[in-house]
């Protein structure tokens, strides 16, 4: 059963029937979300085209911090997500040049710190002292951000909150992210606005919230 | 008729052009419809099925998205990768901020129609008598009386879900099934009602909660909340879902997109307007296109634009401009300002499906014997919702226990936005500027309009009553904001031809049409004479049918 006729069967289940036209305007939809795909763009984006901003032993730190944040349990982890390649993608292209150097120069102090601390570079460091020092930056940045207003102008978020902030974007909006670890239902067809907890889908939070935007 | 001549032409296809084409194509009227954009038709929406993980960028702008959509991107959503494509490039359409006015545009067929937020609300009484209550500006030249059958037309065919309440300030129209509040929001309507005597309503929606015979090509809402980027199920109303397929069923209607109107072509011998100059987008060609009536449904500025853009002997100041108040009495709403709270408790509730909608307070400021130290009032639109996974940026968790914390719902969280009416000031206003040029060797538009003293006072009590709601209801962490941002944001322009009873101080009639040109009608949100809280779409739709079917009989009686 591909999509659209998942999308048929559930309209179908909720007691609508799609006339004709509207499933004229279903096929529409996926004539026009494939011409769009055919445009760069991927579920976890890969570094794409041009030359990569992070070094291969940037890119070893990046992936061990977003390991820590997001470490594969019973459930995929940010690795197997593909989280790094993300949060590269996204700062080349998401992010001002601002960001990316405050971003690499936070990456840079994470190592030297491991190094001053420990005598050697962070990946190199055995698995508790990581998670400890990546603890330690952590709590000490979101002391530090908890006391600013809440305004989302030039909030400066340093290397290990901008990595937090990437790999929770990344991860929850991936398909395991979202359908595993959370519960995702494209096409809900119906709503509850207050029902038990157990009673919502498998209890889990929703992927999505539908927030404020509308 | 010759091969560009009609009976009518409607300059527009969002929420009031459709609406014009719909009801002069079905009185029997030969209509050419335009449009600056490109060609869309229900179901060409590129992003409407992507799963979050189909998306890139995490559905942010990127840097060079930024660069072509600035003023879009200070709403923060517009232009998020599931809805930028409905938004215009601002460097080839660029415009002039003498202050800070976001213009927020989307130029293709069904216009911001697509990508509209849905929230339909009649005005009352209260609202078409306040500037003669007031004394302020002038006078509405109609009252609710000669909307209200409109209302009930429009409310009829595009399907507004919501619940009847019986409020004078906000009266009731043709529901469909209202969606339903989660149980904080409950919670919340049951304090307000008993310690403030304040109505919390579900959002009245443009959303089926249930099918419409007469338009079976619409679905009933799937609850996905994915809107802006267009409905598949036709579940909301767009021209493109609803009054683009009635106008055409017609067969009556020519539909010509990339069609930029930038003149009126007017006859000083017969006194009248008797065409449209167009400038092809893709071609670059002109063509002359006439009629007996002209709609112009192209936006708010849009509209104003090319009323400026038609200059001649009889208007030297722009098209119908006998009284100078073309491009002045900008509105829009003000907002970026409320408040927002946990909530303690309910831990064991939740909601399934997103509702694309939330709840409304409506105005209850200078409302009855209610006096404050400022004209007029403000609605508040908000939600309630669970605390995810963004919110564990700040949270101490780290590694497997974030994971875990990440499948537990959060705690709940409650939001209030206000809505606010800006009064209609002369000097708020809008002027071609000849020296700046669009891509298409246009003038450009140059904006210069702010608040002023009565909506700052206004801005005082939206934020603190919205935190005085939350805490009597028993709710913690209670946060009010006040972002003074400008106008534009709401996205609710209004007000630069506005209708009113003499011709020496508006630019409109009580029928939509310019008091020196009758064959000419401006039905968008430019004919505005004051802004009311309420979204005003609902309103636009209800005085473009009345205006067109007012056309029709004029035709008929050989008036135009």
């Amino acid at each position: 059963m591909n999509r659209r006729e998942a999308l048929i069967r559930v309209a179908g289940l909720m007691g609508g029937t799609l006339s004709a036209s509207a499933l004229l305007a279903l096929d529409k939809v996926y004539a026009a979300g494939e011409a769009h795909a055919a445009t760069p763009k991927a579920t976890l984006p890969s570094s794409g085209s041009g030359p990569s901003i992070l070094s291969a032993s940037q890119s070893a730190i990046v992936s061990a911090v977003a390991d820590i944040m997001i470490p594969r349990t019973e459930t995929p982890g940010a690795l197997d997500v593909g989280v790094p390649a993300f949060i590269e993608v996204m700062l080349k292209e998401v992010y001002p040049q601002a960001d990316r150097d405050r971003y690499l120069a936070g990456l840079t102090e994470l190592d030297t710190t491991a190094s001053s601390q420990h005598g050697e570079k962070f990946v190199a460091l055995e698995l508790t002292k990581r998670v400890a020092l990546v603890k330690q930056f952590h709590d000490a940045a979101i002391g530090a951000e908890r006391q600013l207003p809440k305004t989302h102008a030039h909030l400066q978020r340093p290397f290990i909150l901008m990595t937090k902030e990437l790999t929770l974007l990344g991860f929850f909006t991936s398909q395991a992210g979202a359908t595993q670890v959370l519960q995702y239902v494209a096409v809900p067809g119906s709503y509850h606005g207050c029902q038990p907890l157990q009673q919502a889908g498998n209890g889990k939070t929703w992927a999505v919230e539908p927030g404020i935007a509308f | 008729m010759g091969g560009n001549s009609y009976d009518a032409i409607v300059v527009g296809t969002g929420i009031t052009g459709g609406w014009a084409a719909k009801e002069l194509t079905e009185k029997g009227l030969k209509t050419l419809v335009l449009d600056r954009g490109r060609m869309v038709k229900h179901g060409e929406y590129p992003t409407a099925l992507l799963n979050p993980w189909e998306l890139p960028y995490g559905n942010r702008p990127t840097q060079e998205d930024l660069r072509h959509q600035p003023v879009a991107a200070r709403t923060g959503y517009v232009n998020a990768q599931a809805s930028k494509h409905w938004f215009v490039d601002e460097l080839d359409n660029p415009y002039i901020e003498k202050q800070r006015f976001d213009w927020v545009r989307g130029y293709q067929v069904g216009g911001r129609s697509i990508t509209w937020g849905r929230q339909s609300y009649r005005w009352s009484q209260m609202d078409f008598e306040g500037n003669a209550r007031d004394g302020i500006a002038v006078d509405w030249p109609i009252r609710y009386d000669d909307l209200s059958p409109w209302y009930d037309h429009v409310e009829s065919f595009i399907g507004v879900s919501g619940s009847a309440e019986s409020l004078p300030q906000l009266p009731d129209g043709k529901f469909l099934p209202p969606m339903e509040l989660t149980c904080v929001e409950k919670d919340f309507k049951k304090t307000v009602a008993d310690k403030f005597g304040r109505a919390v309503i579900i959002g009245r929606t443009a959303h089926l909660t249930a099918p419409l015979a007469h338009s079976p090509q619409r679905g009933t809402c799937q609850f996905r909340n994915m809107c802006i980027r267009g409905c598949p199920f036709g579940a909301y109303f767009s021209s493109l879902t609803s009054t683009l397929p009635a106008a055409e069923k017609t067969g009556n209607m020519t539909l010509r997109p990339n069609s930029i109107v930038y003149e009126l072509i007017y006859d000083v011998k017969q006194g009248r307007a008797t065409g449209v100059r167009v400038l092809d987008a893709e071609s670059g060609a002109h063509t002359e296109y006439f009629a007996r009536v002209i709609f112009l449904c192209a936006s708010t500025f849009g509209s104003t634009f090319i009323l400026l853009n038609s200059t001649s002997n009889r208007f030297p100041n722009g098209f119908g401009n006998d009284s100078g108040e073309l491009g002045c009495n900008v509105m829009d709403h003000h907002l970026e300002v409320g408040a927002s709270a946990l909530v303690p408790g309910f831990e064991d509730r939740y909601y399934s499906g997103r509702r694309p909608n939330g709840f409304y307070v409506p105005r209850y400021r200078n409302v009855g014997k209610d006096k404050r130290d400022y004209l007029r009032g403000f609605g508040y639109q908000g939600s309630a919702g669970r605390a995810d996974w963004p919110s564990l940026l700040h949270d101490d968790a780290l590694g497997a226990e974030l994971k875990k914390k990440a499948t537990e719902p959060g705690p709940w969280h409650i939001h209030l936005g206000g809505f606010g009416e800006t009064l209609p000031y002369h000097e708020n206003r809008v002027t071609l500027d000849h020296s700046r040029k669009d891509k298409f060797g246009l003038p450009v538009l140059a904006f210069d309009a702010g608040l002023k003293q009565n909506e700052l006072r206004m801005r005082k009590d939206m934020a603190h009553d919205a935190a005085e709601m939350l805490t009597a209801a028993g709710y913690r962490d209670v946060r009010t904001y006040d972002n003074v941002v400008g106008l534009g944001l709401g996205i609710h322009e209004m007000g630069s031809a506005r209708m009113g009873r003499d011709p020496k101080t508006s630019v409109l009639n009580a029928w939509n049409q310019v008091h020196a040109c009758k064959n000419v009608y401006v039905t968008d949100g430019a004919c505005m004479t004051s802004a009311a809280c309420q979204n005003p779409s609902l309103t636009y739709m209800a005085l473009t049918a009345r205006a067109a079917n007012h056309a029709v009989d004029e035709l008929k009686h050989m008036n135009l």
